[in-house]
């Protein structure tokens, strides 16, 4: 499967160039909250006046590819949450009108697959349609569905894929109760120099253009691995396994892409992986920039198709020649696990 | 407090403008004649719905479905007319 | 390429605790659909819903599961989890084997506890039990822990069409090689978030639901749990497998977030997409298991699609959400061990509450009390959504 193109709105200034030309956006607040576009231009406000923001995110990072490759057949969405504030914004209306007479648009808008439905109709894509909602990996999720979706076609194929999720009042709320974010306020700059428990939120929705047919693409999708809760005695021998399955060694991995957090109660599974297997390598990490969120390895992905071009120099990357192959790996409070294999063409 | 028919209708058009999220509609652009549905504003089944609770939360006007619904939620003017005649709050 | 068949089926609805229970209540002609008298809401004594008549406290009884927090939707989904895996024999390295995949759905996962929810959410009182499960994959989770599993997981929600969702990417996933087996399905509690959520919609019906019928006023929520074990032919060994799933389909109607096209298009697509993956005419189905809620919309464009797909010669077909009521995600996993019933018993379970047909046609059609068939060699099973998502189903007898 191929990579063909890419849009990102994220806490960065990914919609635009100046992300990729250097900019760095230092969030302070303790939530890492989306640059947006002006979505006027690019939805319909008739549309536009019903989505939350997880909904306007989706469409605004999926809608431009759509109208820019009319090869797209089907749409699949990521997403641990969806639209949770619309979500919250029912429940809210259920307790305080005491299950009376509701609105409905909350409700239909907080439903996961109203991204994919939406993208879906205001593309006229009546192909394949499906969204993941497992946790953190659920990007993960997307890329093989998507990947034995084209596998599976006899001519060539396009899809649009994403990977999705919010920031809302609520959520964040639940999330403070699980004791995901820090309790001290820190600076996403300085945030994978801390030694405490927890992370900073981020949020974002990156949208990709994938096909079986390689289009001039400058990344290839290998393969993935995942596995919930593994034993930690074995986990590396489980990665290199992985790779030997697709006749890789450790050594030949030029790039590792890794989710470090910040969280000490959980970072130590990147650095004994980066000891284990790659030891003589230099991990990136990729949540300085987007925050942690449970698709943020969609994030990753984005990076890993800005680094084709040479001398990527910048954010503290120093890729001199262009990688070949590129290892994305992201977990979540030590439970679920996610590797990803790309290979730069 | 005696309200104009004026004055109702504005305020329902300010009704309107927020229960359906109109972000580019000033409440006094909307005509009083122009048909809701199929017109401008661009409104659909759902909306209907919205429209019902709206009556519903501002006059104490219960609307069972959007069926029953189709004959007065026509335009401005015969929703204005029909919340005159039926209000409760 | 791989065959799919299926070896196991475990399943909780308001017809049953178990596969067996809910076989006898179908034959029996017995609707789930009651009085709710566990669920609590405004609209647990006005609504009929299809309640499962166990409370949280009797799940965890039945289940043996203890574990604070766990929701009603986990408790199901043990449930019926536990005896698919029974049901198919499955050795304890087969379950945890990288090879083996589990893919489930819910929509309302942890939020069947609105109350505890709009508490957290707002961070009102102290955290409640429930304070980590409210995700839609925190069931999957909990199986996952409880039995070790180490293959390949997925949560699939695309509303009413979950579930089929989650048995097509598990063939998918076999056929591709990459694993031996998946145990897949979905699970769904009845829940004030979606009972509000389709009320405010005005789509719920304030009797028990008239599927295809000219006084269809809406659906009946209902909730339950199925999941349905899938082996390659490689794998299963001396099984004598229940069923085979030889087509699928899926396409989008991409026409409105709550509502089907008049001209069907997603529907249609769906279920000619599935006829060409089982590589067999239409006139090859001998039962079809629509998605039939009882609303204005879906029924209508559901039986033109029909007409459709099928020209002259539609095949027999019922809708069971008079049985069991609109089961969200777990639809279409229920709905295909009830047309797995269906092939093994040759017989089909009818269309309850049908009196007037929505046009005259459907009389020729609709099967309206149980019925014995000579040949139940192809069935489809239809679920319809959310968001324009349709997804069509093809299983065969394996004799």
């Amino acid at each position: 499967m191929y990579l063909i193109d890419v849009i990102a709105i994220s806490p960065q200034r990914t919609f635009t160039d100046e992300f990729i030309s250097g900019d760095f956006q230092i969030h302070t607040e303790g939530k890492m909250l989306a640059i947006e576009p002006s979505y006027m231009d690019l939805i319909p406000a008739s549309l536009l006046r019903r989505m939350g923001k997880a909904v306007r995110m989706g469409i605004g990072a999926g809608l431009p590819l759509i109208k820019n490759y009319s090869s797209i057949e089907g749409v699949i969405i990521g997403t641990a949450n969806g639209g949770l504030e619309d979500c919250i914004k029912f429940l809210n209306q259920i307790v305080e009108y005491e299950e009376g007479v509701l609105t409905p648009t909350n409700f239909v808008s907080s439903t996961p697959n109203a991204v994919a439905g939406q993208l879906a109709m205001m593309g006229q894509k009546t192909g394949y349609n499906s969204t993941h909602t497992n946790g953190s990996l659920s990007f993960d999720n997307v890329l093989l569905d998507a990947s034995l979706y084209l596998n599976e076609q006899q001519q060539d194929a396009t899809l649009l894929i994403g990977a999705l999720e919010e920031i809302s009042a609520y959520n964040y709320n639940i999330d403070q109760i699980n004791e995901l974010y820090k309790d001290e306020l820190v600076s996403n700059d300085e945030l994978l120099n801390t030694k405490t428990k927890g992370s900073i939120c981020g949020e974002g929705a990156t949208m990709f253009v994938v096909s079986n047919n390689p289009n001039g693409a400058k990344v290839r999708y290998i393969d993935q691995f995942q596995i919930t809760y593994p034993s930690k005695t074995n986990f590396s021998q489980l990665v290199e396994e992985f790779l030997k399955v697709n006749n890789l060694h450790p050594s030949e991995i030029d790039l590792l892409l890794f989710g470090n957090s910040g969280d000490v109660r959980h970072d130590h599974w990147y650095e004994d992986l980066h000891q284990d297997l790659f030891a003589d390598k230099p991990v990136y990490t990729y949540k300085q920039f987007c925050g942690d969120y449970r698709t943020s390895n969609g994030f990753a992905c984005y990076l890993a198709m800005q680094l084709v071009r040479e001398d990527f120099k910048i954010h503290g990357f120093e890729v001199t020649s262009k990688p070949k192959y590129v290892l994305i790996y992201n977990q979540f409070l030590s439970a679920r696990h996610g590797l990803i294999l790309f290979e730069l063409l | 407090m005696e309200i104009t028919r004026d004055e109702l209708k504005l305020e329902f058009k300010k009704h309107l403008v927020t229960y359906l999220n109109l972000l580019d509609v000033k409440p006094e652009e909307i005509k009083d004649d122009e048909p809701l549905f199929g017109g401008d504003l661009g409104l659909d089944s759902i909306d209907s719905v919205e429209m019902i609770v709206l009556l519903d939360r501002e006059y104490g006007i219960k609307i069972k479905n959007p069926t029953e619904g189709r004959q007065i939620l026509v335009d401005v003017n015969t929703i204005v007319d029909y919340i005159i005649a039926n209000r409760t709050k | 390429m791989s065959r799919v068949f299926i070896t196991g089926m475990g399943s909780i609805s308001s017809l049953g605790l178990t596969v067996e229970e809910q076989l006898k209540r179908l034959r029996s002609e017995k609707t789930g659909i009651g009085v709710a008298k566990h669920f609590k809401s405004t609209y647990s004594t006005s609504l009929p819903f299809a309640e499962i008549d166990l409370s949280d406290e009797e799940l965890i009884q039945l289940t043996g599961f203890n574990k604070k927090g766990a929701t009603r939707t986990t408790l199901i989904a043990m449930k019926a989890f536990q005896e698919a895996i029974e049901c198919s024999q499955l050795k304890e390295d087969e379950l945890t084997s990288f090879r083996t995949a589990f893919i489930s759905s819910s929509t309302v996962g942890g939020m069947c506890y609105t109350d505890s929810l709009y508490a957290d959410a707002n961070r009102i009182g102290n955290k409640s039990e429930f304070f980590y499960a409210y995700e839609g994959s925190n069931h999957l989770i909990e199986i996952i822990k409880h039995y070790n599993l180490n293959g390949y997981s997925d949560v699939i929600n695309t509303a009413c069409s979950s579930s089929a969702n989650a048995i097509m990417l598990g063939a998918k996933l076999i056929q591709s090689g990459r694993v031996d087996r998946a145990i897949v399905g979905g699970a769904d509690c009845l829940a004030k978030f979606t009972v509000n959520g389709f009320n405010s919609l005005r789509i719920l019906n304030a009797s028990p639901c008239k599927p295809f019928d000219a006084n269809r006023e809406g659906l009946t929520l209902g909730e339950g749990a199925a999941y349905l074990v899938l082996e390659s032919d490689k794998v299963y060994g001396q099984k004598i497998p229940l069923a085979e799933l030889v087509g699928y389909g899926n396409a989008n109607d991409a026409f409105h977030p709550s509502a089907t096209s008049d001209d069907a298009r997603g529907p249609i697509k769906a279920m000619n997409l599935a006829l060409g993956v089982a590589g067999i005419d239409p006139e090859k189905i001998d039962y079809v298991n629509a998605h039939g809620t009882g609303t204005e919309n879906n029924d209508a464009t559901e039986f033109f699609a029909f007409q459709q797909v099928f020209g002259n010669q539609i095949p027999l077909f019922s809708s069971t959400k008079a049985y069991t009521g609109h089961t969200l995600a777990a639809a279409g996993a229920l709905e295909a061990m009830i047309c797995i019933l269906s092939i093994r018993n040759k017989e089909i379970y009818p269309n309850l509450n049908f009196d007037t047909p929505l046009s005259p046609d459907v009389v020729d059609s609709i099967v309206t009390k149980r019925t014995d068939v000579d040949q139940m060699k192809y069935v489809m099973s239809n679920s319809f959504g959310f968001g324009g998502n349709g997804t069509s189903l093809i299983f065969s007898s394996c004799i």
